[in-house]
């Protein structure tokens, strides 16, 4: 059964795009990353599986359950960490997680120390004194303390050091063995590798790809800075360069084939440095972009 | 869960609030044993204020040498515009706080429907305003007792109370729905103590002078006009029918338009 079912959906705000035409289906205890850059329309469509804003055409299923009309009996089991933290300023850590609990019938209070304890969150500061990292630990706590089926993370990491990163990614790994599903949205693909099993990607409100990590891997993209005196002289003839661009004296490309077979060419230039990176998300995008375009050609 | 909340988050100001209009009520009844006696001069002042100023404030209907007439004069104002403030200022944070501070989202991620949020949090107001306004009618008992003879019939008392609780109930709708709406608490707040003081100052106005006396229709504070409620010792009833009309047109539109809104932080 698919736990999160979207069809066609599209939000406009006023006239403004929020998402238009998104459609794909989350597995039971599948790890689904959902990304894009900022202003892609993640939020908004996490926000309408959530029923905070209400879809201008389409509809979503979570638990098989239309996402408006049974939003209340959806969310006894969604577990929501938004990207931004914010909670009530005369509260301390204790008191909102309690709170929090109090919603859930079957909610256990030696979660939260449980949790708290992992994350190293002192639970008698007041939230209002908290960092930006420490707010996003309550956050946490209180989108995992009534074990829900399916946790929806907004930006997650956002803040967080990378020690904490770490703990937070093993307790992600610690849902998933007891069979949650987890959906969660980044702007950083890297982060996204290691944990999830899918991603989909959007830009500009609209749904690029739905791919598993697997193949994403499989025609990994690098970025390859190559400088080098009259660069407009040099040639480069083999297979997998998806883009060239000379700037200065430097070469750019990105590249998608062997990666010995690329520094087997370059080694008999005479270059003088060499830098090899992970491409940036937008260039992820573009060659997507271009993958896309070359079908619609070949049709 | 959120009604409790907001009981134990409202309390603070709840106690400060009745606190200065209990304390008002009870040193300004304390006053009125003194007055009583200085009957002569006191009747004379009055006099001696212009017709205008004498109409707004009801001096023309009712005497300081009354207790009941003390009340409406001098006290009355307290209740009902100051409580109204408090009510108006209540009711539009309730809702809007939770956008403006951005812990909507929070709320709204839990198993709750829309309408158990803003209806949890109507029930907090209202329950806020029963207390207030429980603590009025104790102080002003209270303050009755400094009077060696007391003339208020409890029929007339009972009908002031009401009228002051449905004047709160009133205010506290129009901000009530304005919170629901809204986003900026900051304009919620100023939009509603400008509905309670432009009310406020419409009925003085109309009072002053005939020719602007069909402006008072549109004066909350007129349909509970003090004098008007002493001397025929009831309340219009279409004064009635036009609050509560109100009332259940804010809280209904307040309500409907919370659940269809797109809730945007």
């Amino acid at each position: 059964m698919h736990i999160v079912d979207i069809h066609h959906l599209t939000k406009y705000y006023k006239k403004d795009r929020g998402i238009i035409d998104i459609s794909f289906s989350i597995d039971e205890g599948e790890i689904f990353g959902f990304i894009g850059p900022n202003g892609a329309g993640k939020s908004t469509t996490i926000r309408t599986l959530l029923n905070f804003i209400h879809p201008t055409e389409g509809r979503a299923t979570i638990f098989g359950k239309d996402v408006v009309r049974h939003s209340k009996e959806i969310r006894r089991n969604v577990g929501y960490l938004p990207s931004e933290v914010h909670y009530y300023d005369d509260m301390k850590v204790i008191d909102l997680l309690l709170y929090s609990l109090k919603f859930y019938p079957k909610g256990d209070i030696h979660r939260i120390h449980e949790l708290s304890s992992q994350l190293e969150l002192d639970l008698h500061r007041k939230i209002e004194d908290l960092s930006f990292g420490n707010r996003k630990k309550v956050g946490i706590v209180q989108a995992l303390l009534h074990s829900p089926k399916l946790l929806i993370l907004d930006e997650p990491t956002s803040g967080l050091d990378p020690l904490m990163q770490q703990v937070f990614f093993r307790m992600l790994e610690d849902e998933r063995r007891k069979g949650t599903t987890i959906f969660f949205s980044s702007h950083v693909l890297s982060e996204v590798r290691n944990l999830c099993d899918r991603v989909a990607i959007v830009k500009e409100g609209q749904l690029i790809k739905v791919e598993s990590i697997e193949s994403l891997m499989k025609n990994q993209l690098r970025s390859v800075i190559l400088t080098i005196d009259h660069p407009e002289h040099v040639s480069l003839n083999i297979n997998g360069i998806v883009k060239c661009e000379i700037r200065g004296n430097e070469i750019q490309l990105l590249y998608g084939g062997d990666i010995r077979e690329l520094l087997n060419a370059i080694n008999v230039l005479a270059y003088q440095d060499i830098r090899i990176e992970e491409p940036s998300l937008d260039e992820i995008f573009m060659h997507y972009y271009k993958q896309e375009g070359e079908k619609t050609n070949d049709l | 869960m959120i009604f409790r909340r907001e009981i134990v988050r409202n309390l603070k100001p709840l106690l400060i609030w009745s606190g200065i209009i209990g304390g008002l009520i009870l040193l300004t009844l304390a006053v009125f044993p003194q007055m009583a006696k200085q009957q002569e001069t006191v009747g004379a002042m009055i006099d001696s204020l212009p017709d205008a100023m004498k109409k707004a404030f009801g001096m023309d209907r009712l005497g300081m040498d009354s207790l009941i007439g003390y009340y409406g004069i001098r006290v009355y104002l307290m209740p009902t515009l100051v409580g109204s403030i408090y009510a108006a200022i209540l009711a539009g944070n309730i809702v809007a706080k939770e956008s403006a501070e951005k812990t909507i989202e929070f709320l709204l991620s839990k198993p709750v429907t829309r309408f158990q949020v803003i209806g949890q949090k109507l029930l907090a107001v209202i329950v806020n305003l029963i207390i207030l306004n429980t603590i009025i009618v104790l102080a002003a008992l209270a303050g009755f007792q400094f009077a060696e003879t007391s003339d208020v019939s409890p029929g007339t008392f009972l009908l002031l109370t009401l009228a002051t609780f449905f004047l709160h109930l009133t205010f506290a709708s129009i901000a009530f729905l304005l919170s629901s709406a809204l986003r900026r608490t900051r304009n919620i707040t100023s939009t509603s103590l400008g509905i309670v003081l432009f009310s406020y100052f419409l009925n003085v106005i109309s009072a002053m002078s005939e020719d602007l006396a069909l402006i008072k229709h549109f004066s909350f504070f007129h349909y509970i006009d003090a004098a008007d409620i002493i001397t025929t010792n009831g309340i219009d009833s279409k004064y009635i029918i036009v609050m509560v009309s109100i009332v259940i047109i804010c809280l209904a539109t307040a309500f409907s338009y919370f659940k269809k809104r797109d809730i945007t932080v």
